[in-house]
């Protein structure tokens, strides 16, 4: 599929250029590129808020040309829920059940179901019971931004298209809220496309990696593919996950690896049975 | 070396009924020329102290000296002179209908003569290397690229301290560099006074002093290979640390007698490289 902006005018832009690719039911999708590779165009196809210029999307079943009808992806848009960038400057209720609620309720739930589907998906994404009558306003930024994955929760779509899910929260917050959609995804078997920067981020959680530049797609492959190859991502100015980075400053100074490592925890498996020895040598 | 901003015994609270303090007891002098971060998780007091150096807040008790003149209302205007802000987002900072207008803003609102401010204008988008772009239209602009421009209005101002208020949080990785290139230089090279509010621990590291803030208080105030050894205590209070030291503590967690001081990460590599290699 292709996707150009103001076609036949001066200003004409293409954004995505001929990508085909495919994502598996209930994978973890990493899409990693520079601002402005095309991959924010590229997700607003995935739930039909734009339709290719040229080519196709099948999404669970539905495909999109450039001649569907909006009134023909009322099933996808509830099906794809999709969590923009700081999600919670969308919250508007006067309290975190009711903002949740609001979605079920719009798509035909009565006030007491959507209600008690509010509660769950409240729970799941760890919202204390307390906070369930208060104003979502009054919440910290991570809370809110859990109240806004609920409401989208809400909707209990098949895929979850996350953009920069994480940007804004301090370290902990950001830990905490990977390790939600980690959860999400292992069991409730729900499909995750992430938008990110955060190397460590795809390293850690990715299976599957898309990364794009100038509108193309260039890599299609698993994260210790991707990162397997520090000169490639050099070459495209893309970062190595801070473990990869510094196993690979390693390997320079002459410390073999057979892969480089992803994770810290990796490393320190790899090099700890090698400094204890040397301890026994010294002692 | 001179101090600049003296806090005594501040403390704050948006809503007076409420006994837990935003800041309680925060005494800290920052020297002229010098760079701090502050850091500390969401929800710590690190934006409500910005904002009390500002003017923006009047603080509950304390008090607040900037330049040699205690912060009251007499003096807010004056002291506010001395202190430019840069904050999150940099959407919501634009003003002007180009970068030149929108980094002239300040001045005109200051009633700077026109000549002045045309100078002024041209050194503050030099100073962040945007001149090529004074014509632009904000929108057309990167993230990075429109933070400078925030910054060169702030610049434009000529004030002695600079705050950034997790300036660099929403930047892709590229202009997250930017924006930390040019803090460096504006300490190091231009000799204004930064204060750094931020998340990013590779952006503190290259402070010359760190201030940790949890819940309104100091608990930590020191430079930053100091603030890193205590390494996981820092993770319990919701920071990050930087790479070595994580690295350390997994090895620790093995069984590896790791060295108790701080490494940077090339320190780290002959570390290992030392231990690793030699047989």
């Amino acid at each position: 599929m292709s996707h150009t902006y103001q076609v036949g005018t001066p200003l004409e832009e293409v954004a995505v250029k001929e990508v085909s690719f495919e994502i598996k039911n209930q994978s973890f999708t990493a899409i990693v590129g520079h601002t402005g590779s095309g991959k924010s165009t590229l997700l607003q196809h995935l739930n039909g808020l734009l339709k290719p210029t040229s080519g196709y999307l099948t999404i669970n079943g539905h495909k999109i040309t450039p001649e569907t009808k909006n009134k023909e992806l009322g099933d996808l848009r509830q099906e794809v829920g999709f969590v923009f960038q700081f999600p919670e400057a969308q919250l508007f209720e006067e309290t975190v059940l009711k903002d949740i609620a609001f979605a079920p309720k719009n798509f035909g739930k009565s006030e007491a179901e959507a209600l008690e589907i509010a509660r769950e998906k409240a729970k799941l994404v760890k919202l204390p019971e307390a906070v369930l009558e208060r104003s979502p306003f009054e919440l910290s930024g991570g809370q809110m931004r859990r109240v806004a994955i609920a409401g989208i929760l809400a909707m209990s779509p098949k895929i979850l298209v996350l953009d920069e899910p994480t940007a804004g929260l301090d370290p902990v917050g950001r830990f905490e809220m990977m390790e939600l959609f980690k959860q999400l995804h292992q069991k409730e078997g729900l499909t995750i496309i992430l938008v990110t920067h955060q190397m460590n981020d795809v390293a850690n959680y990715a299976d599957h990696v898309l990364v794009m530049e100038e509108g193309q797609l260039i890599a299609d492959t698993t994260s210790k593919e991707l990162f397997s190859d520090p000169s490639w991502l050099k070459a495209h100015h893309l970062s190595l996950p801070q473990t990869t980075d510094f196993a690979y400053q390693l390997q320079q100074r002459g410390i073999s690896f057979e892969t480089l490592p992803l994770t810290e925890h990796e490393l320190a498996r790899f090099l700890a049975p090698k400094l204890n020895q040397r301890g026994k040598i010294d002692g | 070396m001179n101090s600049i901003i003296e806090i005594k015994d501040l403390s704050f609270s948006y809503d007076h009924e409420e006994p837990k303090k935003v800041l309680d007891q925060v005494n800290l002098t920052i020297d002229q020329g010098q760079w701090v971060a502050l850091i500390g998780h969401n929800g710590s007091g690190k934006s409500t102290l910005a904002k009390l150096i500002d003017g923006l807040l009047t603080p509950t008790t304390g008090t607040i000296t900037v330049a040699g003149q205690t912060l009251s209302e007499e003096t807010v205007w004056e002291i506010r002179d001395h202190i430019g802000m840069v904050f999150q987002n940099p959407d919501n900072q634009f003003i002007g209908a180009d970068v030149a207008g929108d980094v002239a803003f300040g001045l005109e609102n200051r009633g700077v003569p026109y000549e002045e401010m045309h100078l002024r204008v041209k050194e503050a988008l030099k100073a962040v290397n945007m001149e090529k772009f004074a014509a632009h239209e904000p929108v057309r602009l990167s993230g990075g690229q429109k933070q400078r421009v925030a910054i060169a209005g702030v610049l434009a101002l000529r004030p002695q301290i600079v705050i950034f208020d997790e300036s660099t949080s929403m930047l892709d990785p590229k202009g997250r560099q930017e924006i930390v290139a040019l803090m460096r230089r504006l300490n190091k090279e231009e000799g204004f006074t930064v204060i750094s509010i931020t998340h990013d621990i590779d952006e503190a590291s290259l402070a010359d002093r760190i201030i940790v803030l949890d819940d309104g208080k100091v608990i930590a105030d020191d430079a930053p290979a100091k603030i890193f050894s205590r390494g996981n205590e820092l993770f319990k209070i919701g920071l990050d640390v930087p790479y070595p030291e994580r690295l350390k503590h997994e090895l620790a967690h093995l069984g590896v007698q790791v060295p108790k001081k701080y490494l940077t990460e090339k320190e780290m590599v002959d570390w290992l490289c030392q231990y690793v290699l030699k047989k």
